[in-house]
């Protein structure tokens, strides 16, 4: 019999899980996943680094791949989702990301993806989703490669927003009713 | 051996089946108008508190998973275009877009005004009071057009919304095209209005509304509870209406009552029965029933409007998301000139970030990351572009109709209502020229503002918005369902109401016409 080639252990959960998705299982593999990106950050930062503004500065990087890690650690696979009109139809969240996206991020690590120049960096992942055919930002939870789910994730967001407009739009809070009809105020300069 | 298990029986002065927003009108009003015991039954369960529903919200923002979990039966599949598979204490009104516009006085006698149609049995001028009380309960926020186009004998219980300053931009856009427009009536607090917030525009209006700033039915049904006016059960499905053989009466509804295995059977009788439940489950019930069917009409004359929906490029820098689900409105397109083929029409504009979002690869189809992204982002968006759409309105056939499917049951081997929507010949005759001259006049205000239509976009065949009909109202027996009132032509003590008593859709929004035409029956149930 052919030895098997090493697997972490979170790796095999996760390939028995895709294999065998049992719900105790699938939770599993996805806690490990969770935990892998969680306790080893420097990867996920360093394509953080790689794929998000630089005005966002080494803090605003760093909060933003926090974030994203905790939207990872929230995922629930099954969870009923928002339903559509003019149909009877349900859906659920698919499976969960965490494990396609860990072992993605295992790959980078295995080529030292942290230490290398960004330039390099951006190479490997435009390689990468050239290969995967990705076309646009999507969906955080449907992104083929971690890289864009960091990408959506980041531009998703309200803080996106108003660095993109430089004005203080806030879109998704609440925010007085009154001070709508005026310009939004700028930002602060640098600030998200 | 199977045991006995004894029937349980609940007696009331008036039972009201579904809890949506046309049941808390009626409600509302029996209970402030009537001693009565009023129960309400609901198929669905409990709504999620107003205090559960930052943290819903959140999980819909983040990871679009809906927040209203479980606010659906198991089982109910069906064919055909539902409007929504929800089904709460509070029903569909628990995640609507608070929009209330009134309709127009044309809507109601389209046969006398444009020889299309059928007239209502009733007029503007009747269902007026009822508008008034219906804005008044549920707090509308509005402002009011010109007279001519927007008739109304009262103000608006609350000021407009403010237009963000995109919608400002907008309107002075609009109004270069020679269209008059003006702030959506809305059914959001522009301040505290009955013990609610005043809306914080966060821009989830639909499909939540963490701050209750926006009405929903769970307030009127909280507070009537909280009085004991009402009694609710959630859990309870009705299957049948069962009649007085001798008198023709509605004399009971059989229900089980869910969460349990097959259900627990029980009995709501009651001396006069309202059927709330909507365009599908109101029809369907009285099919299931063979109830109020002499004429044949029950579940016939399904109706709704299409749209035409446009996103055009302006040279106007504006600013998405400041509150995204306000609109401008114009009621300008709603009468047909005497000269003109028949096409009626509101019109409608927001802000949008279409074709204005971040992206992946450039114009060259190379991928960006870092700078590249943010820096292709802020180029596009030096410019705006709006979201504008026409509701037009579609003649129902006698055939756009609610049938039973016989091939799909529920749990208790039920038939599921099937659903197919279908043109009146004379606008199954006007579909090409009503797209081609809304998507003209889209053109025509591009063009006035220096623009571009960047994509135009229309209702799939087969689902129409704002869905009505199934048991309309009319004079003549023969040809409808209940009165002008919402009594059921063949049994004296029960009453349809809302959506489904609508002899047709109108071009606009529909809710607030619900609530109107509840509040008018409530008070025929009062005498």
């Amino acid at each position: 019999m052919r030895a098997m080639p090493f697997l972490s252990r979170r790796a095999f959960l996760g390939f028995l899980a895709a294999s065998f998705p049992a719900a105790a299982l699938v939770r599993r593999a996805h806690a490990l996943a969770v935990d892998d990106i969680a306790s080893s950050p420097r990867t996920l930062r360093a394509v953080g680094e790689a794929v998000l503004p630089s005005e966002l500065g080494s803090f605003g990087t760093a909060a933003a791949v926090d974030h994203f890690q905790r939207w990872i650690a929230g995922y629930r696979k099954g969870a009923e989702l928002l339903h559509g009109y003019g149909t009877s139809t349900l859906e659920h969240a698919g499976p969960t990301p965490a494990t396609r996206w860990a072992a993605q991020l295992d790959g980078l690590d295995a080529q030292g993806f942290a230490d290398l120049s960004l330039e390099r960096r951006r190479e490997m992942i435009r390689t990468q989703l050239a290969a995967l055919e990705v076309d646009h930002i999507g969906s955080v939870g449907r992104a083929p490669h971690v890289a864009v789910a960091l990408l959506a994730h980041f531009y998703g967001s309200p803080e996106a927003t108003d660095l993109c407009y430089q004005s203080k739009i806030r879109s998704q809070t609440c925010r007085p009713l009154a001070s709508s009809s005026r310009l939004p105020l700028p930002l602060a300069a640098g600030r998200a | 051996m199977t045991g006995f298990v004894k029937q349980r029986v609940i007696e009331s002065d008036v039972c009201i089946i579904g809890s949506g927003i046309s049941a808390a009108m009626v409600a509302d009003r029996l209970a402030r108008t009537t001693r009565g015991r009023i129960i309400v039954l609901e198929a669905g369960d409990e709504a999620p508190s107003l205090a559960s529903r930052y943290a819903l919200r959140d999980r819909y923002l983040q990871y679009g998973e809906s927040p209203w979990p479980n606010d659906h039966l198991d089982g109910y599949e069906m064919e055909g275009p539902l409007q929504s598979r929800s089904m709460q204490v509070g029903g569909l009104a628990m995640h609507w877009g608070g929009v209330t516009p009134r309709w127009s006085p044309e809507d109601f006698k389209t046969k006398s005004l444009f020889g299309v149609g059928t007239d209502w049995p009733i007029s503007y001028d009747d269902l007026d009071p009822f508008y008034q009380e219906a804005e008044e309960l549920i707090g509308v926020a509005g402002e009011q057009g010109p007279a001519s186009m927007d008739p109304r004998s009262k103000p608006f219980p609350m000021a407009p919304l403010p237009l963000t300053y995109n919608l400002g931009l907008l309107k002075s856009w609009a109004s270069s095209a020679g269209i008059t427009m003006w702030s959506q009536p809305s059914s959001k607090n522009s301040r505290p209005y009955d013990g609610r917030a005043e809306c914080c525009r966060n821009d989830t209006c639909t499909p939540i509304c963490p701050i209750g700033a926006k009405y929903s039915p769970d307030f009127t049904w909280n507070r009537l509870r909280a009085a004991n006016r009402i009694t609710l059960y959630p859990r309870t499905l009705v299957r049948r209406l069962v009649t007085d053989a001798r008198s023709s009466r509605v004399v009971s509804a059989d229900a089980v009552q869910l969460g349990t295995g097959a259900g627990a059977p029980v009995t709501f009788r009651a001396k006069q029965f309202v059927v709330a439940a909507g365009y599908v489950w109101s029809s369907h019930l009285l099919l299931l029933s063979g109830v109020a069917n002499r004429s044949g009409m029950v579940g016939k004359y399904l109706g709704g409007h299409r749209n035409q929906q446009a996103f055009i490029e302006l040279p106007l820098r504006l600013y998405p998301g400041m509150n995204g689900q306000h609109s401008l409105v114009s009621k300008q397109f709603m009468r047909t000139p005497p000269d003109a083929r028949y096409l009626r029409h509101d019109l409608r504009v927001w802000e949008s970030s279409y074709d204005r979002g971040p992206r992946l690869r450039d114009g060259a189809g190379s991928i960006m990351l870092g700078d590249d992204v943010m820096r292709d982002w802020r180029a596009r968006t030096t410019t705006g572009v709006a979201r504008v759409r026409a509701y037009y309105d579609v003649i129902p056939d006698r055939e756009s109709a609610l049938t039973l499917d016989t091939a799909r049951r529920n749990s208790w081997g039920d038939p599921l209502p099937k659903l197919a929507f279908r043109d009146a010949p004379e606008s199954a005759a006007l579909r090409s020229y009503s797209d081609a001259t809304i998507k003209a006049l889209f053109e025509k205000m591009a063009r006035a503002g220096n623009g571009k239509v960047i994509r135009n976009e229309e209702d799939d065949d087969g689902f129409q918005d704002h869905p009505t009909g199934g048991c309309r109202m009319g004079h003549d027996a023969a040809t409808s369902v209940v009165d002008g009132w919402g009594r059921s032509h063949d049994h004296d003590n029960l009453f349809v109401v809302g959506a489904p008593t609508c002899v047709s859709a109108s071009c606009a929004n529909a809710t607030l016409t619900f609530c109107a035409l509840a509040l008018r029956a409530a008070s025929a149930i009062a005498k």
